[in-house]
């Protein structure tokens, strides 16, 4: 039975199956009548002929009843037309009765094991669908945890700082006071940059991880993303190489854009160097790639396992340890995940460099 | 009599009233600030603002709202701050006749910038011939565009976008907008032929079609040009 079949409601797979078995044992018929007809001496292998069609019948219709029936018309059938005396029925025939459950076996074996590889195949998608949502619920608790433990660390400072120049403002030179002030402001900042992940997040759907794709003008979203970059980074130079033609890309540009956002982000705050970082969009006629490639320290070996986990990065690593890469990397990945693109983060000789890599053509939404 | 610039502060939070208006009093503006969309229906009438600042989300009425009853009688420049993030909701404002908007949270020197385009932009008393900015001149009467000195081939459709993103500079211009003015209401909803000329006029203006530095994308809501020097 094939897939598109299955979805149809019963009465209908039974009338398909009632459809088939007829056409099936009509053009056994044809072919046997037609054989007869050259051959008429050896009707041994007319059986076979019915044989044949009732495997097929067995394999192709629901439940059992089509197939036994096609195994009862056939031996009636064969013995009415093919065997002597011709058009009467006569079941004394000598070994009649074996060809008749011999015949029968056959259709209720092969519709046995037709059913239950149906079964197996149906075990398996379910476990799929399963796999599939327990991955999907580790992503959303890593993504909980990270962002638990990061919101944190920012809010100390901005609560400890500010409470300090409240309390005792007096003392305070007006140099301590701006230095306070500067990490309230810095730390305002990153969490400005958190929240937007977050509410970014929220535009990918429910359970299924859907997301409302619109075809896009690569060049513009890259843009739009090297905009806000400048703004954020001002100093920071990024060398951006796209292809000399137009590409329209299905998908969602706000979450493109902050997935571009964040990797550049974290090539400036991780790479622990201020050479200039490279951004390179190629495609092929089925994907358009994006990477970005820093020239620093690279990613540690130890990250590389659980890169995309939401894990913190480790402190020794940065000087300031909680402007962890784990929520953006997670982010990115599953908005990543939700266009059916693929992310990679590797290292290369002089720095590390991340790519993801979206198809031009989205496939259907739905998962199976 | 004082002959400072009148805004009209329209927002329920105190701490951003507060904040704004002390920013905008430093830069030598008169601010007038309305914590409900009613009191500022009512003051957009009585205090004849240069400029109104404009919160959606307010407590009594909703802040489109109170953007549809000004923009019945008055045309004074409306600038919508916003904390939604919604690229529709962003255009729904922008059609309705807003001049422009800003989201929360945003920088001092953004929100200046900002309040000097819609004022710019509300005195057509001179007409501006020409645009220029960085390299780039465009000569409305001669109907010629320059970039470093040399002529830019561009095609009828092409000028008319160009023209129209420069005389507006500044603001943002909805792909709505931008289609209705163009093409004409009659056009299919989709923008891709908008994309595409856009796309073409990138190559023919800017050095790299990924880091422009004329036309900028507001992904999921229009164009902008940069700010015309000439003025």
């Amino acid at each position: 039975m094939n897939q598109r079949l299955r979805n149809l409601p019963l009465w209908k797979q039974h009338l398909y199956s009632l459809l088939f078995s007829i056409t099936c044992m009509g053009v056994a018929t044809g072919i046997a009548l037609l054989y007869y007809e050259i051959v008429p001496e050896n009707s041994y292998n007319i059986p076979l002929i019915f044989l044949l069609a009732i495997i097929i019948v067995s394999r192709y219709t629901v439940g059992y009843w089509h197939g036994l029936a096609c195994c009862l018309f056939s031996v009636i059938w064969f013995n009415y037309r093919f065997t002597y005396p011709y058009f009467n029925l006569n079941f004394t025939l000598t070994g009649y009765p074996i060809t008749f459950m011999v015949m029968a076996a056959i259709a209720v074996f092969t519709c046995a094991m037709t059913s239950h590889l149906a079964m197996q195949m149906d075990v398996i998608r379910e476990r799929e669908k399963q796999l599939a949502e327990v991955e999907m619920e580790k992503m959303r608790a890593n993504l909980l945890r990270a962002v638990s433990h990061d919101l944190r660390t920012p809010l100390t400072g901005i609560i400890g700082n500010s409470s300090l120049i409240l309390e005792r403002g007096d003392l305070l030179t007006p140099e301590e006071k701006r230095t306070l002030i500067a990490h309230i402001n810095e730390d305002s900042n990153w969490l400005l940059n958190m929240v937007e992940n977050l509410l970014s997040i929220t535009r990918i759907k429910g359970d299924n991880f859907s997301i409302t794709t619109t075809e896009e003008p690569v060049e513009e979203v890259i843009a739009e993303a090297l905009e806000k970059i400048k703004r954020r980074y001002p100093d920071t130079i990024v060398h951006a190489k796209i292809p000399e033609e137009f590409i329209l890309l299905p998908m969602d540009a706000i979450l493109i854009e902050q997935v571009t956002i964040n990797l550049i982000g974290n090539a400036i705050e991780h790479s622990g160097s201020r050479d200039p970082i490279d951004l390179i969009v190629s495609a092929t006629p089925e994907t358009v790639s994006f990477t970005v490639r820093d020239y620093g320290v690279g990613i540690p070996q130890k990250k590389m396992e659980n890169l995309f986990d939401g894990m913190p990065v480790s402190t020794s690593q940065t000087s300031d340890t909680h402007k962890g890469m784990g929520i953006g990397l997670s982010i990115c990945k599953t908005i990543i995940t939700a266009h059916q693109g693929t992310l990679i983060g590797r290292n290369h000789a002089e720095g590390a460099e991340f790519t993801f890599t979206l198809p031009r053509k989205q496939q259907t939404s739905e998962r199976t | 009599m004082s002959t400072k610039i009148k805004i009209l502060l329209v927002e329920d939070d105190r701490n951003i009233t507060n904040f704004i208006s002390t920013t905008l009093e430093g830069n030598d503006y008169k601010v007038t600030t309305a914590l409900t969309g009613r009191e500022g229906v009512s003051l957009a009438a009585s205090f004849c603002p240069d400029v109104i600042l404009l919160d959606l989300g307010l407590p009594d009425i909703d802040g489109y709202e109170v953007l549809r009853q000004v923009r019945a009688w008055s045309r004074v420049p409306i600038i919508i701050i916003s904390a939604r993030t919604k690229e529709s909701e962003k255009v729904t404002a922008l059609d309705l006749g807003a001049d422009d908007y800003i989201t929360k949270p945003f920088g001092t020197a953004e929100l200046m910038a900002r309040i000097r385009t819609s004022l710019r932009h509300s005195r057509p008393a001179t007409p501006d011939h020409i645009y220029r900015a960085l390299n780039l001149e465009i000569n409305f009467e001669k109907r010629q565009v320059r970039l470093s000195g040399e002529d830019i081939h561009l095609t009828q459709i092409e000028y008319q976008l160009l023209t129209l993103l420069a005389e507006n500079s500044g603001r943002v211009l909805t792909y709505g907008h931008i289609m209705n003015t163009i093409w004409g209401p009659y056009m299919d909803a989709g923008n891709q032929i908008l994309r595409v000329n856009m796309a073409n006029i990138r190559r023919k203006i800017e050095k790299n079609p990924a880091q422009p530095q004329y036309v900028f994308t507001e992904i999921g809501i229009g164009y902008r040009m940069l700010e015309n020097e000439n003025v």
